[in-house]
């Protein structure tokens, strides 16, 4: 059916306003806390990269990722023009990379862009991504630990990554992609059916526990092994089914569906891509949880590779992130992704939060691992938000190719987490980004 | 935890649509009113009616819309490029038609799911199928046989649209039709394994048919090609023969006890769990998850729901979700762990009933006993499971899957690499199935190919459908697993060939003789991309890269085993001289130069020469290899020093029944470390 115009007019409305939310309960729920400001973390992946003309191209401005210029006189390419009025906020960092992985050519970017692990040929030494490690802090005081979005869903498989969150044991975390759903986890009530599932589940995993334990001594090493591998995922669930019962009593934030596209699906990129990054304010603004990731593709053929079809073009993405000379279509998909999640963090901005504004107490970290066409260096990245978190922006930080990436996640751990001087295969930090 | 769902006292109401397509023509004009006047109400009404009603849904059409390029949509059912029999009382459809521009047999398939140029089709359109309930298909057809007798092959999918013109759909049955009597033939199919529209109610799902015969790289004629005649087709969607389903029945079976539910709650969680568990379970066991119904009770709803909440728990047993030989020192396998053992190593599943059966008995042990089993396990279809997870392994086969094709470089569907795969696995279970010598994982005189893959190796004369062997001829340079693109492109780059991982895959899989890993930190081979690069040879690359003391030693050991490799680009297909065809333009000029010297000293000019010096001086290295491999298979670990012997003793007698492949299964069954834990 095609969109009545009104339809059009009244979403416009409730973006522009951002009235969709009520807000008063908000500052009730989060009383003992508020003292201090809240940390959040948001971690944004787009799949494939950017090709891009050559840094002395006539089309250089027009085309490219990379801003020209260094520090706070920068200027950005056109396919930025949508972030631009936020430069306050934001910080572009060129030269970062995840060294275990920069010589692989192939799209597995999603996999370690936040983990920075060395899967280069076994996915044994997967580890924990930047945003499980923050949520293990963070993560204490909200409904959800964190929540883990992609437009792919699931985990897909090693080496093309639907998920970007990975746990302690470098085990993927499956991701949400249905809007409804997500809307109804986060917002949807909970029926009487559903909790005494609950309760039945925190039974069931006692009577398993208990019988585990009683096999756990008559094992050999190796079995032994095995056996403790089922043990520790059986208490993941426990966990978590003891955190579900524990906020079962809480009511939920009410929430007005109206205005958001709960039925969006990836055929409609911009109708997809508006809602997801709406859920995602949501859950930050309601305080359902403070650590979250959006993989906006994943790097694999389907439905998510046809994104470009949002600004008509009926190329797939992984074709156009093998263009090698004509890089204007390239740039004006690119500019569509930025585009949505430009309009992202500028919601974030615009809601107030104590006296300042959602954003300022939410790092946001964008980009993707790969740049020119598959090389895995020189990652295209933008640093958003975090005022209150001591992040300072208004600059184009360059970096030389040999940086780890992970340096960045080392001084993020330190600011939102606590201290660390570790994190994967970090050297040092990046103060830069700091006031 | 989900919603539970509980079975409903009465089945669902069928949902029935009866397509006969030949009614379009020879009433078109009586129809077509009828239709009109009936279309609004059939859409909607369907699901709620309870008997089952037929609709001959056809109209529209004359006989001169049947050119090639025409598309008759009548509403329910669509008809491409399809025919009326002579005889008024079917649709004919052929196998695919490629498009008049291409002459070339070898030339990329283009046309949707690979199917170049035309695909006659009938397709059936439906609202609102029931989407997670058994699905009876049956078709009306007879074949209608092509030169030499060639046979037409039924295939349908089920699927649905997704919008912005894309589909969804998975292949529900392929079958050759031999017989030119029209005959129905029906399938049951579960509707929650196809893709059917679930959300968008304004969207149809579908069932697609169409002849899967291939003209592949033959130079059939039209004429030439079978056809595939279908009189009717009939859909019944929640298709419940019995209420409640089996499936339910064998759970919460009949019993004197049902009034009794503290009695018969246990009879069915102790039922429940000798087949969970795969053996017969203690009172102990039973009494506990008695005990956590019997908690569970107050707090659910009905017997039921906490029925499923307790065999749940029964479910997430480490007893059902692993398998449960518990030892410390070394003892024998009981018969129900054997059973396990045996059904899982040959079926990937659990024991059946005659596998319980000989465990309850204590006859399994008996080595008579348990050579018949193996014969009848490796003749029962479930013995795929044994290939496709052997294979998986043993090969690497996910190495297609890790690495994508450089557009750069190839023009490529993704599909492909399912063909890849399936190429291999069919091998490995042709070699099982007909008790093939196992030096045939080294060179064979056959393929095992389907149409699109040979398209995909150039190999001329290959038509029909599915996967099937055919004889190789010298100049195909095909032969064994060494050739199949899943090793071939599984290790390359993506664009180019890559000898180092080439060369560890021979070393690591076929002789068992990895080297060690390299040292960190080490750059991968540089692709001859930019500049520098440019001007290197492969073999001045392959200098390069190993010329550094600590890796000379290793590397003259891997590479050369690779480098034999040479005329097979980064998707398999042959090559040599200096240019490589098959690949885009820029990237076609090439020196492919496959001589290359051992360690040893010893001269090998090609991949023949590789693969005979394997058979010929290598013979006992690679036989141990295999059994090596199959044999931590069947166990499930790695292999120790105490396996020695019995791998030496197996070897042997391997060798003596001239390495027939099922022997070498049977020895490894009725070895010491199999039998033992």
């Amino acid at each position: 059916m095609k969109p009545k115009s009104w339809h059009l007019n009244r979403r416009t409305i409730l973006k522009s306003t951002g009235v969709y939310l009520a807000l008063p309960w908000l500052e009730g729920m989060s009383a003992d806390k508020q003292a201090e400001p809240k940390q959040r973390f948001v971690g944004g992946y787009f799949a494939y990269g950017v090709p891009m003309p050559k840094d002395d191209a006539a089309d250089r401005m027009d085309h490219g990722w990379f801003p020209v210029g260094e520090g706070k006189n920068y200027r950005a390419p056109a396919m930025h023009q949508s972030i631009m009025p936020m430069r306050e906020k934001i910080t572009f960092l060129s030269g970062l990379s995840h060294p275990a992985m920069r010589s692989t050519s192939s799209h597995k970017g999603a996999d370690y862009f936040l983990t920075g692990a060395d899967i280069l040929k076994t996915y044994e030494k997967q580890s924990i991504s930047i945003d499980q490690h923050l949520a293990q802090t963070l993560g204490a005081d909200t409904r959800f630990q964190s929540l883990v979005m992609s437009s792919f869903g699931g985990v897909n498989r090693p080496y093309r990554s639907s998920t970007l969150s990975f746990d302690r044991s470098g085990r993927p975390i499956p991701s949400q992609n249905k809007p409804s759903e997500i809307f109804r986890r986060m917002f949807g009530s909970v029926s009487e059916s559903e909790k005494n599932a609950l309760a039945s589940r925190g039974s069931i995993i006692d009577e398993i526990l208990d019988e585990a334990n009683d096999l756990n001594r008559r094992l050999g090493v190796e079995d032994q092994r095995k056996m403790d591998e089922y043990l520790t995922s059986v208490r993941e669930v426990e966990l978590l089914t003891e955190r579900s019962v524990k906020w079962q009593s809480t009511p939920k934030p009410k929430i007005d569906p109206t205005g958001l596209e709960l039925e969006a699906d990836p055929t409609t990129p911009r109708e997809y891509l508006t809602v997801m990054y709406n859920l995602l304010a949501l859950a930050l603004q309601t305080d359902t949880t403070r650590v979250a990731t959006f993989q906006t593709a994943c790097e694999e053929a389907g439905l998510t590779d046809q994104f470009p079809s949002a600004v008509g073009m009926a190329y797939s993405s992984h074709k156009l992130s093998h263009e090698k000379s004509n890089y204007a279509d390239v740039a004006q998909y690119i500019g569509f992704l930025n585009e949505m999640y430009a309009d992202f963090i500028k919601k974030l901005d615009s809601i107030q939060e104590g006296n300042s504004s959602l954003l300022d107490n939410t790092l946001c970290f964008y980009g993707c691992a790969t740049s020119k066409t598959h090389k895995a260096i020189n990652y295209p990245i933008i640093l958003s938000g975090g005022k209150n978190m001591g992040f300072s922006h208004g600059s184009h930080l360059k970096y030389s190719d040999d940086v780890p990436l992970s340096n960045l996640f080392v001084t993020i751990a330190n600011q939102l987490g606590g201290p660390s001087n570790q994190f994967s295969d970090s050297t040092a930090d990046i103060s830069e980004v700091l006031g | 935890m989900g919603k539970v769902i509980l079975t409903p006292d009465t089945a669902p109401a069928p949902y029935f649509v009866k397509v006969e397509p030949e009614l379009g023509f020879q009433k078109k004009a009586k129809l077509e009113k009828a239709a009109k006047n009936s279309k609004p109400e059939t859409k909607k009404s369907k699901k709620q009616k309870k008997t089952p009603k037929t609709f001959p849904i056809s109209y529209d059409f004359s006989g001169d819309d049947f050119k090639p390029g025409s598309k008759v949509r009548a509403g329910k059912f669509n008809l491409s490029h399809g025919g009326l029999s002579e005889d008024g009382t079917g649709i004919l459809l052929s196998g695919n038609k490629p498009s008049a521009r291409i002459r070339d047999p070898f030339a990329p398939e283009t046309g949707r799911n690979g199917r170049a140029g035309i695909q006659p089709e009938f397709r059936v359109e439906m609202y609102e199928v029931p989407h997670d309930a058994p699905v009876l298909v049956r078709i009306k057809a007879s074949a209608v046989p092509g030169k030499d007798n060639r046979l037409p092959r039924l295939y349908f999918e089920l699927g649905s649209f997704r919008g912005a013109g894309v589909t969804d759909q998975k292949e529900a049955a392929n079958i050759e039709i031999t017989s030119t009597e029209s005959k129905v033939y029906e399938f049951v199919v579960q509707g929650a394994n196809f893709p059917f529209q679930s959300n968008k109610s304004g969207r149809p799902s579908y069932l697609r048919i169409f002849n899967d015969y291939r003209r592949g790289t033959s130079k059939l004629t039209d004429e030439e090609l079978p056809m595939l005649k279908i009189d009717w087709v009939e859909i019944k969607g929640n298709h419940f023969e019995t209420w409640p389903t089996p499936q339910r029945k064998a759970i919460l079976f009949e019993s004197s006890n049902r009034d009794n539910e503290a009695v018969y709650s246990r009879e069915v969680i102790s039922a429940f769990m000798e087949r969970a568990y795969r053996r017969p379970v203690t009172d102990l066991e039973i009494d506990r998850k008695h005990a956590l119904f019997q908690k569970l009770r107050g707090q659910e709803d009905s017997f039921e729901a906490t029925m499923i909440s307790t065999l749940t728990a029964v479910l997430c047993s480490s007893n059902f979700l692993l398998i449960s030989e518990p030892a410390i020192e070394r003892r024998d396998l009981n018969d129900y762990e054997l059973a396990s053992r045996l059904s899982y190593f040959l079926w990937s599943s659990m024991p059946d009933q005659e596998l319980f059966d000989l465990a309850a008995k204590s006859q399994l042990r008996k080595p008579d006993v348990l050579l018949a089993q193996v014969d009848r396990m490796i003749g029962d279809p479930k013995s795929r499971g044994f290939s496709e997870n052997f294979a998986s392994q043993w090969l690497d086969l996910a190495g297609v899957r890790r690495l994508a094709v450089n557009p750069e470089y190839f023009d490529f569907k993704e599909q492909t690499k399912d063909l890849f795969e399936e190429e291999s696995i069919q091998f490995v279970h042709h070699v099982v199935k007909t008790n093939l010598p196992i030096t045939n994982f080294v060179d064979s005189d056959f393929a095992m190919l389907n149409p699109e893959l040979a398209r995909h190796y150039r190999i001329p004369d290959i038509s029909g459908g599915g996967f099937q062997e055919y004889p190789l001829e010298k100049a195909s340079h095909r032969g064994g697993l060494m050739t199949q693109a899943s090793m071939l492109f599984g290790n390359s780059t993506g664009s180019e060939t890559h000898p180092i991982k080439r060369g560890v895959w021979v070393l690591e899989r076929m002789l068992d003789d990895p080297p060690p890993p390299p040292p960190p930190n080490v750059p991968d081979l540089p692709e001859p991309e930019g500049k520098d690069e440019a001007g290197l040879s492969l073999k001045e690359r392959l200098f390069e890269h190993a010329n550094i003391d600590s890796c000379r030693d290793c590397h003259a050991k891997i590479d050369p085993w690779g480098v034999a490799f040479e005329n097979y680009n980064a998707l398999g297909q042959w090559r040599e001289g200096s240019s490589d065809p098959l690949v885009k333009p820029e990237h076609q000029k090439v020196t492919i130069d496959p001589i290359t010297q051992l360690k040893n000293g010893k001269e090998i000019q090609n991949l023949d020469d590789l693969k005979n010096y394997i058979l010929t001086e290598k013979e006992a290295q690679f036989r141990e290899a295999v059994v090596h491999k199959v044999m931590a298979y069947s166990l499930g670990r790695y292999l120790e020093f105490s396996d020695r012997s019995a791998i030496e003793a197996i070897c042997e007698a391997v060798k003596k029944d001239g390495d027939s492949f099922q022997t070498l299964i049977k020895q490894i069954v009725l070895s010491e470390p199999f039998l033992t834990k």
